[in-house]
């Protein structure tokens, strides 16, 4: 039953995905559907940089950065739940939250001096601000696993090493991704800002529609942008469904089989 | 096979384990009852380390386990508890095949290895050597469970309430088969419970906790006849006692010469079937006969009752 509800919705993105790659691929075709929202013959596509540059930069940027978060935040997680570790819990938590609550525009306002225009303070902004998302998801995942499970990973012999690679972290997968598709959504929205300090992205175009007083500009930016995040988001969520599935959490495990059979997480 | 000295826990500054001597021999099994909190579990663990002691001596085979790095000692010994703790993440087969993959046995062998075992115990292969722990029933997965524990051919397993989640029905026939399988493969087991029916049933010798001491370690018939305090007597249940001190002789030891009418008794039955039989067919007397089917004589109401009491 999930599968048939799934399948119209995986048909909708697939569209979704196919109408933007022809968009960026040939913005011009689609000058006429956004020309409504310019005036006074302005142009209606942004042809300063090319719109499938600007777009693949911005995911590299918010690639990159995401991916030194999860780095780092995980490591942390993993190293603050173990017993050399404990005692660092309270103060790792501290300096995450710190990156949270800091303003991205404060981020960037402060590195430029430090690190100059362009995507470095980006990246670094995207970086401090994805770290707090993978921390607490991996904290929770690893702090909840079920007592026994993690006691006989022990009692069967398992070094602390083994345990944390064959037990702990395999499942804790499907909240650590849901940490990280939280990351890489929120930086992809927030990486927009970085054009303020001239750091190629999809935020350029937006901000030239601001410059401009041209609405067809903003919507391009902020469209691509979305629908890159929907996508991503996506994504995410089925791999981390799929963890779930093979971990068989009670919440997911009752379901039908393929061949009609009902199996029960009891 | 195990030997414990002086072994004693604390938490804070309660002794949950006190001062415990206990020698187990290679083969065996054995029981360790108490009530909720009398410190059986943590008695189990300190065996594996699983809790390390505060004072005493754990020997296993002569080696003291303080001695030995934790991960090898407890992949030579077999580890089976109440929620059977399998890893919900992996198939029944690898499940069995832990111990056996760490111990870096080569892929055949391991696949051979959780095969015999599924059959042992009685999961199709077929059928359930790739489902998921969630995908079994409560039996299933406790039946999992002891299978893997015995994986690498441990000499010794430590079970903790192994059959406390099931019900009556299928946890009599754990019991039975535990036992069949135990004297087959001659391991040693140390076996935490609170049911002295269990307890009796299955343990060659019983060790009686109360709030961390070690009240009584016996073989069942001297726990039944003489308990050590009021507190091993009431553990027992003073009107259960002589029906408790039936289930472990046979009827074999009550025959007597004879005939009688109606369905015969194997020799081998116990005492208590015996008895059980008899009252629910309505008869004084039974017929009893060998495993080849020849009479030995026959068991009397009378015979039986003798059995029942307080030996003297
Ligand atoms: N890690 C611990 N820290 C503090 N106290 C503990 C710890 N583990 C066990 N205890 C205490 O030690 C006592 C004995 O616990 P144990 O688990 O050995 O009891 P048990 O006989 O197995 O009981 P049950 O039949 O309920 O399983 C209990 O009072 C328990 O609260
Ligand atoms: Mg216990």
């Amino acid at each position: 039953m999930i599968r048939d509800l799934l399948r119209p919705g995986i048909l909708l993105r697939l569209v979704v995905f196919a109408a933007l790659v022809a968009f960026l691929a040939a913005p011009d075709r689609f000058a006429g559907l956004l020309a409504p929202l310019t005036s006074n013959g302005a142009p209606s596509i942004y042809t300063q940089s090319s719109l499938i540059d600007l777009t693949l930069a911005h995911l590299f940027t918010v690639a990159l950065s995401t991916f030194a978060a999860a780095v780092l935040a995980v490591g942390l997680a993993i190293f603050v739940t173990r017993p050399a570790g404990v005692e660092f819990l309270a103060l790792s938590r501290a300096i995450v939250n710190i990156g949270q609550t800091f303003p991205p525009v404060a981020v960037l306002a402060l590195s430029v001096p430090a690190m100059g225009f362009g995507e470095a303070p980006t990246r670094m902004a995207l970086f401090l601000y994805g770290l707090l998302p993978i921390f607490e998801n991996t904290l929770v995942g690893l702090s909840t696993l079920p007592p026994a499970v993690v006691e006989t990973a022990s009692a069967m012999g398992m070094t602390g090493r083994q345990r944390l690679l064959k037990v702990e972290l395999p499942l804790a997968m499907p909240l650590i991704i849901e940490g990280i598709r939280l990351s890489a959504v929120i930086g992809l929205a927030t990486a927009t800002i970085g054009s303020t300090v001239a750091a190629k992205g999809l935020g350029e175009v937006i901000v030239a529609g601001l410059l401009s007083n041209n609405l067809a500009f903003i919507v391009q930016g902020g469209v691509i942008t979305g629908i890159l995040a929907v996508l991503i988001s996506d994504i995410f969520t089925a791999v981390a469904r799929r963890a779930t599935k093979r971990r068989g959490a009670p919440s997911a495990a009752a379901r039908t089989e393929p061949d009609g059979r009902q199996t029960s997480g009891a | 096979m195990i030997e414990l000295s002086h072994l004693t826990k604390v938490y804070g500054d309660v002794a949950v384990v006190h001062d415990v001597n206990m020698h187990v021999e290679a083969g065996t099994i054995t029981v360790i009852v108490g009530t909720s909190g009398s410190g059986k579990s943590t008695l189990l663990r300190m065996v594996n380390r699983l809790v390390e002691p505060t004072k005493g001596r754990v020997l296993v085979e002569g080696r003291d386990v303080l001695k030995m790095p934790a991960h090898e000692l407890r992949r030579s010994i077999g580890y089976a508890i109440q929620s059977h703790g399998l890893f919900p993440h992996w198939t029944v087969a690898r499940n069995i095949a832990t111990v056996p993959m760490l111990l870096g046995w080569d892929r055949k062998k391991v696949a051979a290895r959780v095969e015999e075992l599924m059959e042992l115990f009685q999961l199709d292969h077929v059928q359930f050597a790739d489902r998921y722990p969630h995908e079994l029933s409560g039996g299933q997965q406790q039946r999992v469970g002891v299978a893997r524990a015995m994986a690498a051919k441990p000499t010794l397993l430590l079970m903790d309430e192994p059959f406390g989640a099931l019900d009556p029905i299928i946890r009599g026939k754990a019991q039975a088969d535990l036992k069949a399988i135990q004297r087959r493969t001659g391991t040693t087991i140390l076996l935490v419970t609170h049911d002295m029916d269990e307890a009796i049933h299955l343990g060659d010798r019983i060790a009686v906790m109360n709030g961390g001491d070690l009240k009584q370690y016996a073989p069942a018939a001297d726990i039944l006849a003489r308990p050590a305090d009021a507190f091993v007597d009431d553990l027992i249940g003073p009107a259960d006692r002589p029906f408790h001190y039936l289930t472990l002789g046979t009827v074999r030891t009550a025959v007597e010469p004879g005939e009688a009418d109606g369905a015969p008794l194997a020799a081998d039955t116990s005492l208590y079937e015996g008895l059980g039989a008899l009252l629910w067919s309505g008869r004084r007397t039974a017929p009893v006969v060998d495993a080849s089917g020849a009479a030995l004589g026959r068991v009397s109401l009378g015979g039986i009752a003798d059995k029942a009491a307080r030996p003297r």
